[in-house]
């Protein structure tokens, strides 16, 4: 037989990875692959040595990318490293568009690589898996990053005991076949292609209780959905199950986009409180016995804190969620480790989780960051708010939009945060809300810019 | 004038400056602090070419001008009351200048870089998000008007300050041209007060510069010797204004 150089050398590789995986088990030596693997996992991460005091961020969505270019840009000689698990960045804002087809999918589809390149900081692909706040450790599946400061921005993770009672089948059944679709990513597509492909029947949207990631966005969805259906003549009903008393914002806009634009296509039921779900029965039944039969849904439970922050020891209950970050609410530095920041969804203040919000955040704290690297001390004084500004459209095509914007003052008797200056745009008919609908994706353009 | 025509010689009155760029003076930081750059001095004229004089600018409207690059849009707004003087302002990395004053008989005339010191909202033949906002229209961004409004996050900026920051999350003041009146009442872009995003704009917006300007080598062509000034509401389509 005769062997081409080609498949000479590929025989070659193959022989030699079975000889190293056959003398591995000749010498029941499992130990040593393992202390390879470890040595991996123990050795600096594949990036270049901090030239400066070193910022590492954990988590690339609003709070974490904003972060990154701000600190960088407010003092250049700070070395600034941003890690994310995902290779791309998707958005949850504008994401129910994308989901219903109004928009297309590379408009929250972005380039992680762009904004380290016109950041000028590194960006690390990989999964932090262990903290050492001793050491100022970050160990991740490439290796390991040491920081001089760190900041956690996480974002959410959903909180499905209030249904499952620990009931770790039930959870993923649901996380797989009913996906909450407000943690942009597969989620989304799921979600896309469960519109794309639908016949009719009930599609159930729950809004849940504590403060949830994006207020507007079951409500908002709800609405497209339910445009969606009646553009394309679809027989079918959004149920929306909503665990709050009443519509948590933009109450007057959502309440008359159901009673004007989709009466026959929305039943909002208010105070429900679910108490089974069964997959595969698709059924739910809540409280007051109801029983609710659906041809798909996308279940939206409750949401806490990332897990990390647990991993980091810096994780405590809020008056809203789980494991939300144990943090000093005008620094953002967790109690005990000024060294720490936590910040975007995780913080434990009732402010609104969305990207604006986590966007003007992102460059106040960053100051802060640079100013505390500088020996500066934080305080209430440093504070300033954030400012809310979001859009949900009501309707796809046209498109069209209602608005709320707010910042947040610190209540000194209450010892805590309510609105400030807020207001809202709630005329989703006639010129305004189209109006509103232009700007829902000028705003949705303007992050994209600031993130990268 | 039609919008063609306008871009076309916007174009056509920067290639000049860019087969001589001699004429490109750079940044200079004035002794006293002031962050400013000279560009090329270009008269505000109309869309027929003719010179608009101070006089004539209707009171409380925006106009557009393309400066100092081809594809910058600036905003030139003869305002009810006299200015401000002598403002001072802080860029977004703490540098601090001052804004002189208006221009014209009564120091009501201002011109700002129409690019949004946020996320770079500005105006385009499409659409317009930012615009002065005039007295007696209300507003979101602000408690009162006769301001300057970027409507697409909601940031004021004072029209007879220097584009100083009133509201939203805008960092810094929108970027000042620098105008001159001439003694025969017509009007003069010299330069470029303050912090502007010129580079990140060109950075933002590849596409778009494809689409109205040719593109980005075109789009970044100094403007030199007039700036053609429409109204916005001929500049672009639809203005958009909460």
């Amino acid at each position: 037989m005769a062997l081409s150089r080609r498949d000479a050398m590929k025989f070659t590789g193959l022989a030699a990875v079975t000889a190293a995986a056959s003398s591995g088990y000749a010498a029941g030596n499992e130990g040593g692959a393992k202390a390879a693997t470890q040595s991996i996992l123990l050795s600096p991460a594949p990036i270049p040595a901090a030239k400066g005091p070193r910022v590492v961020i954990v988590g690339a969505g609003p709070s974490g990318l904003t972060i990154a270019k701000y600190v960088k840009k407010a003092n250049p000689k700070v070395d600034v490293v941003l890690m994310d698990k995902r290779s791309v960045f998707m958005s949850g804002f504008i994401s129910n568009l994308v989901a219903t087809g109004v928009l297309p999918l590379d408009f929250i589809t972005h380039d992680f690589l762009e904004g380290a390149r016109n950041g000028n900081y590194t960006f690390l692909q990989a999964t932090a898996h262990e903290i050492d706040r001793t050491s100022k450790t970050v160990y991740t599946n490439e290796g390991i990053v040491k920081y001089d400061v760190l900041v956690l921005a996480p974002g959410i993770d959903y909180d499905y005991s209030k249904w499952t009672k620990g009931d770790v089948e039930l959870e993923t059944a649901l996380r797989t076949k009913f996906p909450g679709a407000f943690i942009a990513g597969s989620e989304t597509l799921t979600l896309k292609s469960k519109i794309e492909n639908m016949e009719g029947g009930v599609f159930v949207q729950t809004v849940p209780g504590g403060n949830y990631r994006c207020l507007p966005g079951p409500y908002e969805r709800s609405c497209l959905i339910a445009d969606y259906m009646k553009r394309n003549k679809i027989k079918g009903k959004v149920v929306i199950l909503d665990e709050n008393p009443n519509i948590t914002i933009k109450a007057d806009g959502f309440h008359s986009a159901f009673e004007k634009l989709y009466k026959d296509y929305i039943t909002y039921m208010p105070s429900t409180t679910i108490t089974s779900i069964d997959p595969n029965k698709q059924k739910i039944v809540t409280e007051l016995g109801e029983e609710i039969d659906f041809t798909d849904a996308a279940l939206y439970s409750r949401v806490r804190g990332n897990k990390l922050l647990e991993i980091a020891g810096v994780a405590k209950d809020s008056v809203f969620n789980k494991g939300e970050a144990n943090i000093d609410p005008f620094t953002y530095q967790v109690i005990g480790d000024k060294n720490v920041f936590c910040t975007g969804d995780v913080r434990p203040m009732g402010f609104s989780k969305s990207a604006n919000t986590a966007n003007t955040e992102g460059k106040i704290v960053a100051k802060n960051i640079v100013k505390y690297l500088a020996g500066e001390e934080l305080s209430q004084k440093t504070w300033s708010s954030p400012l809310t500004v979001c859009y949900s459209a009501v309707a796809g095509d046209p498109m069209r939009a209602i608005s709320v914007h707010a910042e947040y003052a610190y209540d000194e008797t209450k010892k805590s945060f309510g609105f400030a200056n807020a207001g809202t745009m709630e005329k989703w008919d006639g010129a305004d809300g189209l109006a509103g609908g232009k700007g829902l994706v000028e705003w949705g353009k303007g992050l994209y810019r600031d993130f990268f | 004038m039609e919008r063609r025509s306008f871009l076309k010689v916007m174009a056509a009155g920067a290639t000049i400056v860019a087969v001589n760029p001699s004429l490109i003076r750079g940044t200079l930081y004035a002794d006293d602090g002031r962050l400013y750059s000279a560009y090329e001095k270009a008269q505000i004229v109309d869309g027929a070419g003719n010179p608009i004089k101070a006089s004539s600018l209707e009171k409380e409207v925006t106009y557009i001008f393309n400066y100092p690059y081809a594809s910058t849009p600036s905003m030139l707004i003869n305002l009810p009351e006299p200015t401000q003087q002598e403002v001072a302002l802080k860029s977004e990395a703490g540098e601090e200048y001052v804004w002189k004053s208006g221009v014209g008989k009564e120091r009501t005339i201002v011109a700002y870089s129409a690019i949004c010191a946020h996320q770079l909202t500005h105006p385009t033949p499409n659409d317009s998000f930012i615009k002065y906002v005039p007295k007696a229209t209300p507003t979101m961004a602000y408690s009162k008007s006769g301001i300057i409004v970027c409507s697409s996050h909601l940031s004021a900026y004072d029209a007879s300050a220097g584009a100083k920051v009133l509201g939203g999350a805008a960092s810094q003041p929108l970027a000042a041209v620098v105008l001159e009146v001439a003694a025969d009442d017509t009007i003069w872009a010299v330069g470029v007060l303050g912090s502007d995003k010129f580079q990140d704009y060109f950075k933002a917006f590849k596409p778009e510069f494809k689409e109205f300007f040719g593109g980005p080598a075109q789009a970044k062509q100094l403007v030199s010797l007039s700036a053609k000034t429409v109204k916005l509401t001929e500049y672009s389509k639809e203005i958009i204004q909460y």
